[in-house]
């Protein structure tokens, strides 16, 4: 099967029975073609889709392709189905999976010491959700294990891959810091804090 | 008072640290440990008062902030007229690189915000779709007698587990009676002129322990519901039960 409109058609039958993601080695091996040009196929259905403000989406994550809803629908969504209230993640799991998605592959004492806090039980329920998931081992003392994003993790925050992850921009994180407070030379506060430091000297 | 809500919030001791420097409008870069040490350590304080029990994370850093206040109070110049190297610079970089990640993780969660909105059908059953949509059993006779037996078995233990759950209804009943039952004894006492009931006295001779269990379940209660005064001397002695409205003293 050359022809890439019969491709793309199969590629939409097939997303459709699928439902989840399906990975592009799979589907070209189905149509008989190669990996890149089946990728090429997925991404110009994606561009097709959107150009025709269609209410689905295909959406591309890890190589992975699958359909998703617009996004302005979720309203009309929830009027036919009982809506779920989605269990957001707690600070500590933000915190942990923030580390692990950026530092990754990324052992259990590496996100310790950068949270000051034992994270065992944080990890395993990110483990549970299957948004981060066991890489191996580190060549470290003890042969601890590896922690690292999985492919649900990109659906969960819609990511084409790691590389989509929102940057650490080091100024921005200098400014951010820097806006704690330069001390203020009016406030009382200021006041207190310098007669503070004469104390420390 | 704001404090006290915050409590539970914090999720370790940098970001409670984070927290008190940011309050203070101090630079990162340039901590007066001296306070922030004292309302760590106030903290910490509070956190005991209300009970909760600061983790020994938390203890670390305290210990911490004592050692580099410690530290900030020696000469810092050396001998060869060379600085060391400031006692907080350690402190200071890992609160960075902890802010650096409270903002990724702030950073995923506004992603979630937009991704939440974008729905995904999960894994379909593809089962219907494949070559054998009807899973066959295929048995030889001697596993599907053995699956047979072992099915006449299990309902006929479910069965028996029905019988000893109504077993365990019957007893219940007893509890009341045996209530009752100690009721009259009591109030036959006074027409009998005597003061008190033994415990061994109340037990029916064959109800073996089920009715001992019954019987002292059924003096505990009316002993709690004030029907009655139960004493006893010594651990595994004779219980003495007398009336309510009867002293307990001889």
């Amino acid at each position: 099967m050359q022809n890439k409109d019969r491709i793309k058609s199969a590629f939409e039958s097939m997303m459709f029975i699928f439902g989840d993601p399906i990975d592009a080695k799979l589907a070209a091996g189905a149509v008989g073609v190669g990996r890149a040009e089946a990728i090429d196929c997925f991404r110009e259905l994606v561009a097709e889709y959107e150009a025709r403000k269609s209410g689905l989406r295909v959406r591309e994550t890890d190589g992975r392709f699958g359909f998703v809803t617009y996004e302005e629908n979720l309203d009309y969504i929830r009027a036919i189905t009982t809506p779920v209230r989605e269990r957001r993640l707690s600070q500590a799991a933000l915190e942990t999976l923030a580390i692990i998605a950026y530092k990754q592959p990324v052992t259990k004492s590496e996100i310790d010491s950068i949270r000051g806090i034992k994270s065992d039980r944080v990890i395993e329920g990110l483990v549970v959700k299957e948004l981060v998931e066991d890489r191996g081992r580190s060549n470290a003392i003890g042969r601890p294990a590896l922690y690292g994003t999985t492919a649900k993790f990109l659906e969960y925050f819609d990511l084409k891959d790691l590389g989509e992850l929102p940057t650490l921009d080091d100024e921005e994180l200098e400014d951010a810091i820097r806006s704690f407070g330069e001390p203020d030379e009016d406030s009382e506060n200021t006041a207190a804090l310098l007669a503070q430091t004469t104390l420390d000297i | 008072m704001a404090y006290k809500i915050r409590l539970n919030v914090f999720e370790g001791p940098f970001d409670l640290l984070v927290y008190l420097i940011e309050r203070a409008e101090m630079n990162i870069y340039d901590i007066q440990i001296s306070v922030i040490t004292r309302q760590y350590l106030e903290y910490i304080r509070m956190m005991e008062e209300s009970d909760v029990a600061a983790s020994s994370e938390f203890m670390v850093l305290a210990a911490t902030l004592i050692d580099i206040k410690a530290r900030m109070l020696l000469p810092r110049i050396k001998e060869d007229g060379t600085e060391t190297e400031d006692p907080r610079t350690d402190l200071t970089k890992r609160l960075v690189e902890y802010v650096r990640y409270k903002k990724a993780a702030a950073a995923l969660e506004n992603q979630r915000e937009f991704a939440r909105l974008k729905l995904q059908k999960p894994q379909e059953d593809l089962l219907q779709y494949t070559g054998e949509p009807d899973v066959y059993l295929r048995m030889e006779m001697d596993s599907f007698i053995h699956a047979f037996k072992n099915f006449i078995h299990r309902r006929a233990k479910g069965e028996e587990l029905q019988r000893i759950r109504r077993g365990v209804e019957r007893q219940r009943l007893s509890l009341e009676k045996k209530v009752s039952l100690i009721g009259k004894l009591l109030a036959g006492l006074r027409k009998a002129k005597q003061k008190l009931l033994k415990f061994s006295e109340l037990l029916s001779g064959d109800g073996g322990r089920p009715d001992h269990v019954v019987t002292l379940i059924a003096v505990l209660d009316m002993a709690s519901a004030g029907t009655l005064k139960a004493r006893q001397e010594t651990s595994f002695g004779e219980i003495e039960i007398f009336p309510a409205d009867e002293p307990a003293e001889e």
